[in-house]
């Protein structure tokens, strides 16, 4: 049953324009705007009850609150308002059911059976299936924050986008798309049953700890926004642990959050650099939110239930909490914790953070113990923190070149100023270097080379600065070795296809030779190059990829479009919305090589208007995020509209292996080249 | 944002009144909304510094009509929905009277 009356997101901005307009009665509108944000999830969860389509039910208490709107200000503020929206709202669905069926006797009784049944009713089980509604796995991780923002935290389009520093119309079309999605998905209002039970609260849980971080570690935008957001978070975790009592993890999570927003004061230093915990001024700890934090803590725990990872990371943050000092902090119990997280998360990142509790708990030596284990492990190879945990136990056990080495490394790999300030003030104390050519300037003079063409220096570039970051730029050249060379490679190339390998070995040989020292690459092989390419995708693996559950629609987009033109990923990836032809379904690129013309079938058609969503010019293919000041692009590859960059090929890439690990038989992942080839 | 209500009403608390307002209370929490309350000393006392010197003037200093106090520490997204609170409050109180004011840090 569809009751959809409208599909038009603009009906919503009735009220933001209503809001806005300059009325005599102001404090009127303001009372009315905080009437709705109190009433509106248990007025749409009842709604939907009735008329069973979440999409519908918004915009019928929508109208309630036009129809306040425009009384209220006359007649003035009713006395019990949350009641009246209620009554309004309701009259209004029996109305739109009625006039929707009228031939239906069936459909009448259902209305009188509803008009006999108040919707205070069981009103905390439809908020709580609204919730789980809202939050569910069918839609995308971004549409359901901004559903769950809307529907439970009654924001408005505007004040979301905001907060989310995306477009308000950017916003407003991803609530009407998740609307759809659930209408046209038939998601039923109904709490899931017992065994989904688990896995569809980890969706909500994820939904609201997303909302939480997007306030919380925000270090740019609107800085006066973005709290509010930690506080919407807090809201809604608040009442789902009202809502739903027994359920361990809700409380864990809770607690994890009041204790967290707990320390947002300290977090910061007068100019705005980031304190670390241990370094932070407990006295401006928020004390009323971390006894909060332990209440939550204890309902957790009578919950019972092995702890799961929301209670485990709350448990380190009310050990931190209870430390009066941060030399008082129980290391041992935290790294026991981190230990159990570990167990069920297995990220190197826990992991990183296990060695640094156990440096603490049992000295240096038994964090670099862990945290050599670590270096190897590629997805942590640009991570600046395991350098710097790395260089503060090495400088601890007293090995200061090694830690200078670290702490310069980590400098390079941040993009946040004062921390790398900090790093290299860090690398700066200890022993002074021994004279002579360091690594970083020889490369830099070997690049500098007027013999070698600039495809040639450019692959060499890369070589050499992988090998600056990883050894040291400030390593004296004496010092590097064919041992030390080969660990980088291992760690940086192993993966990588055989001629990449043999490109990088090439321009190790070259510099040593040109540097006059021991070959440096005497460790490394030459691997074989095959002469065939990687094989395609076969089709059980590629109709895997298509049901993948939890694609977001710009890959989803993207890999459909390089199946089925068979284009090259990067000229897909330079493609702008303005160079879409959807009708004809071809769209035309001007790469290096000239004019590209790409064409696409009816699986890319389908898929491409949801993504661009209403814009009409810019690159097709967004990155998730704004791009950092210092990594600022070009005009031609930043969205007009909402200030984002092009998607880089680099991540497009990751994103496609992170992807299809589990669909490859040999555990690789796939390339998206292997993806342009993979057309039956 | 965070309000600290304090409130005083005219009314002697009696059954209908606890309960109602237990409710209401509930009903806070659960929204997330309500940090901490309670009930509070009508009077109290009075201290001043001047000139160095502390003096302490215990109460009442009014011929009091009031008969119950109260606290509330509040987080909402604005002062409107401060008000609003504080509205629904004294709509259970009865008559009295009250004062909002936004806390910083």
């Amino acid at each position: 049953m569809t009751l959809r009356r409208s599909t038009d997101p603009g009906s919503h901005e009735s009220r933001d324009r209503a809001l806005m307009t300059p009325m005599i009665a102001q404090n009127v509108h303001g009372a009315i705007d905080a009437v709705w944000k109190f009433e509106s999830a248990r007025i749409i969860a009842g709604l939907t009850r009735m008329v069973r389509d979440v999409g519908l039910a918004e915009e019928l208490a929508q109208d309630a609150l036009v129809a306040a709107l425009e009384q209220w200000p006359g007649q003035g503020v009713p006395d019990n308002p949350g009641a009246w929206l209620m009554t309004t709202a309701k009259r209004r669905a029996i109305d739109h059911i009625r006039r929707g069926e009228r031939l239906e006797r069936k459909h009448e009784e259902i209305a009188h059976a509803l008009e006999q049944r108040s919707l205070e009713e069981g009103v905390d089980d439809d908020v709580l299936r609204l919730m789980f509604v809202s939050c569910h796995p069918v839609l995308p991780a971004e549409a359901r924050a901004a559903l769950t923002l809307r529907l439970l935290g009654g924001l408005t389009a505007l004040e979301i986008a905001r907060a989310f520093l995306v477009s308000e119309r950017a916003v407003a079309q991803r609530i009407a798309k998740a609307k759809r999605t659930l209408a046209e998905e038939r998601v039923p209002f109904e709490l899931p049953p017992g065994p989904e039970l688990a896995g569809r609260l980890a969706s909500v849980l994820e939904v609201i700890y997303l909302i939480f971080n997007e306030g919380y570690s925000a270090t740019s935008g609107d800085d006066l926004m973005r709290p509010s957001l930690c506080l919407e978070a807090l809201r809604l975790g608040r009442l789902l642990a009202e809502l739903a009592p027994r359920q361990a993890e809700v409380h864990g999570l809770v607690a994890l959050m009041e204790i967290q927003a707990s320390r947002s004061a300290a977090r910061t230093g007068p100019s705005g650099e980031p304190v670390q915990l241990h370094e932070q001024n407990r006295g401006r700890w928020d004390q009323l939110l971390i006894r909060r934090g332990f209440a939550a803590m204890l309902r957790a725990r009578e919950a019972g239930g092995p702890p799961g990872p929301y209670v485990l990371q709350a448990a380190i943050a009310v050990s931190h909490a209870q430390a009066k000092t941060a030399q008082e902090t129980d290391w041992e119990q935290i790294a026991a914790l981190y230990g159990a997280l570990v167990r069920l998360v297995p990220s190197p990142v826990v992991q990183l953070n296990r060695a640094v509790a156990l440096g603490m708990a049992r000295g240096p030596q038994a964090g670099l113990d862990i945290v050599d284990t670590l270096t190897s492990d590629p997805a942590l190879k640009n991570y600046h923190l395991l350098s710097g945990v790395r260089g503060d136990f090495l400088a601890k056990l007293g090995r200061h070149d090694e830690a200078r080495t670290e702490f310069e490394r980590a400098a390079s790999l941040t993009h946040n100023a004062p921390e790398r300030a900090f790093l290299l003030k860090r690398a700066a104390t200890g022993t002074s270097r021994v004279a002579g050519v360091t690594l970083g300037q020889a490369a830099e003079r070997f690049l500098a080379r007027e013999d070698l063409d600039a495809e040639t220096i450019r692959s060499y570039g890369q070589t050499l600065r992988r090998m600056c970051l990883d050894l040291g730029a400030g390593t004296p050249l004496a010092e590097v070795t064919a041992g030390k060379t080969s660990t980088v490679f291992a760690v940086a190339w192993n993966g990588a296809a055989a001629k990449t390998w043999n490109r990088h070995r090439a321009a190790v040989r070259s510099f040593s030779a040109w540097a006059s020292i021991d070959d440096l690459s005497a460790g490394l092989a030459r691997k074989p190059e095959s002469r065939e390419r990687r094989p395609s995708i076969g089709p059980p693996q590629l109709d895997a990829l298509w049901e993948c559950p939890n694609t977001a629609p710009r890959e989803k987009t993207l890999w459909r479009l390089l199946h089925e033109s068979a284009a090259a990923a990067r000229t897909a990836l330079s493609l702008n919305v303005e160079d879409l032809d959807l009708e004809n379904r071809r769209g035309r690129v001007t790469t290096k090589n000239g004019p590209v013309r790409l064409s696409w079938r009816s699986g890319t058609a389908r898929l491409l208007p949801h993504l661009v969503e209403g814009r009409t010019r810019g690159p097709l293919f967004l990155a998730d995020r704004r791009p950092a000041p210092a990594r600022m692009p070009g005009p031609a590859d930043l969205c007009p509209d909402t200030g984002r960059g092009r998607l880089s090929y680099e991540r497009a890439e990751y994103l496609f292996k992170q992807a299809t690990r589990p669909l490859d038989p040999s555990g690789a992942g796939y390339t998206l080249h292997q993806l342009s080839h993979s057309r039956r | 944002m965070r309000f600290l209500m304090t409130s005083a009403s005219e009314q002697a608390a009696d059954e209908t009144l606890y309960i109602e307002m237990g409710k209401f209370i509930e009903e806070l929490t659960r929204s997330g909304v309500l940090l901490a309350t309670g009930g509070m000393e009508l009077e109290g006392s009075l201290i001043r510094s001047s000139g160095g010197e502390i003096t302490v003037i215990d109460g009442p200093f009014t011929e009091a009509k009031e008969a119950a106090g109260g606290f509330a520490l509040i987080e909402t997204r604005s002062k409107e929905e401060a008000l609003e609170v504080s509205r629904r409050f004294f709509k259970i109180l009865g008559d009295g009277e009250g004062r909002i004011q936004q806390i910083f840090g």
